[in-house]
């Protein structure tokens, strides 16, 4: 066995720091003499901030609705459903979906501004659900042919969804339909603006990482209108209410 | 138990929905961010968020308190979503074959300089390209912070078994990031 092999599982814990002293002395006797092992401490090091910075997204609003439906469903339908309650919320609508409104036009201005900032910083980057990408370099020529793939993919699901909630839009109060449509502009004026930086700075991954996060905003801004007119439908204006909530809150 | 998880699961216990969506929003986040870095798309975490939370709420009768009520969500969570992986893939993957058919990680060249500042997006494209238990294991580890031996009871593996799988994602990563791949053994 080689030193470096000896030292491999140390090593770990080192950069954990969870070694004892006498360990600990060990290893840094062997890093003094190993350049080979200075190094992966120093990735082994880099790797962990990186993990530890990785950020955790809030569920959109529908999985809270969907779940509470749920469980409410799950204790019997022995109980009437909650008219009263419900019509009480009513009003309260309009200020959590103008609050909504506020907070997306927040998020999207922030994404923007981060992109003028900095745009050729390449190390800044916005979290990704699970990719399946791989992690060979990326080259100009492989971004932006991802970044096509991602683009026709989130086009198609907009259009699908778009359609749902047009078809839908009358079972909504007109006053809800407004804010969601406005919403739905900002959005798009964002994903305009990020394609206008991302023709003069093809590469640039904020500006791919701002495309690709005006993209997701909106899919999420159909879902759940699409899970609002759903439960105004259905009549479950508890439900509906809880959605307008969520979206306050996200 | 932390007294205030206990008046929280107290009250859930008699039906309060509301305590039941504040211990939700106390803990969807992380969970959220564990089931989308499992699940190979969002509408599959966003399912298994449901199903985790549904789960809780349904078996929050059976907690005991012997851990924290994190270490108990976090178990389910990952039962969830390793069930949910490992049937899409349609190999009863053990956690402990996962990457074992691989050579130890070399160490990198003398002369090779540091890594760059590790981006986030490619360290979640590495991550995602992790076997479903040395991931979960990295996971709970690195990104979330649990020690090996909480890993062990949340996974239901030695404390071990936890060390070694994220010593290996940790090489695994570091080659995805551009470290030279592995170097055959019985190499001068
Ligand atoms: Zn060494």
């Amino acid at each position: 066995m080689s030193a470096c092999e000896q030292y491999t599982d140390a090593i770990d814990e080192y950069v954990d720091g969870t070694l004892d002293p006498e360990g600990r002395r060990a290893v840094e006797a062997h890093l003094a003499d190993c350049a080979t092992c200075r190094t992966l401490v120093q990735d082994l090091e880099q790797l962990r901030r990186t993990a530890r910075a990785l950020d955790a997204p809030a569920p959109p609003p529908r999985v809270w609705a969907a779940l509470a439906n749920q469980i409410e469903a799950d204790r019997g339908a022995a109980r009437p459903p909650r008219i009263r309650r419900a019509d009480r919320m009513r009003s309260s609508w309009l200020i959590g979906l103008a609050a909504a409104a506020a907070v997306a036009l927040v998020v999207i201005t922030a994404s923007v501004v981060r992109l003028m900032e900095r745009p050729h910083t390449t190390t800044e980057a916005v979290t990704t659900p699970a990719s399946t990408g791989t992690t060979a370099a990326a080259t100009p020529e492989s971004v932006a042919g991802e970044l096509q793939q991602a683009e026709a993919h989130y086009e198609k699901a907009i259009d699908g969804l778009q359609q749902i909630a047009k078809a839908g839009q009358g079972s909504l109060d007109p006053k809800v339909a407004a804010a969601l449509q406005q919403n739905l502009t900002v959005i798009d004026q964002a994903i305009a603006e990020s394609r206008a930086a991302l023709k003069t700075q093809p590469t640039s991954e904020p500006a791919r990482a701002s495309l690709l996060d005006a993209f997701r905003t909106k899919v999420g801004l159909l879902e759940d209108t699409i899970a609002l007119i759903n439960e105004m439908r259905k009549g479950n204006s508890a439900g509906a209410a809880r959605i307008v909530h969520g979206l306050k809150e996200s | 138990m932390r007294s205030a998880d206990a008046e929280l699961i107290a009250r859930c216990r008699h039906g309060d929905l509301s305590a039941f969506e504040e211990l939700y929003r106390q803990h969807a986040s992380r969970l959220h961010a564990l089931a989308c870095r499992m699940a190979p798309t969002r509408a599959d975490a966003e399912d298994l968020l449901q199903e985790i939370f549904l789960l809780a709420h349904r078996k929050l009768g059976t907690f005991k308190g012997e851990s924290a009520l994190s270490t108990w969500l976090y178990r389910l969570g990952m039962n969830v979503c390793l069930d949910f992986v490992r049937s899409r893939q349609g190999r009863s993957g053990r956690l402990t074959d996962s990457l074992d058919d691989e050579e130890p990680g070399a160490p990198a060249m003398p002369q090779t300089p540091p890594l760059d500042a590790v981006s986030r997006i490619d360290l979640e494209r590495a991550i995602a390209e992790l076997p479903p238990g040395s991931r979960a294991a990295f996971l709970l580890h690195d990104v979330e912070g649990f020690e090996h031996h909480e890993i062990a009871a949340i996974l239901g593996v030695s404390a071990g078994t936890s060390k070694s799988q994220v010593h290996k994602a940790r090489r695994k990563i570091r080659s995805l990031l551009g470290r030279p791949a592995p170097r055959v053994s019985g190499r001068p």
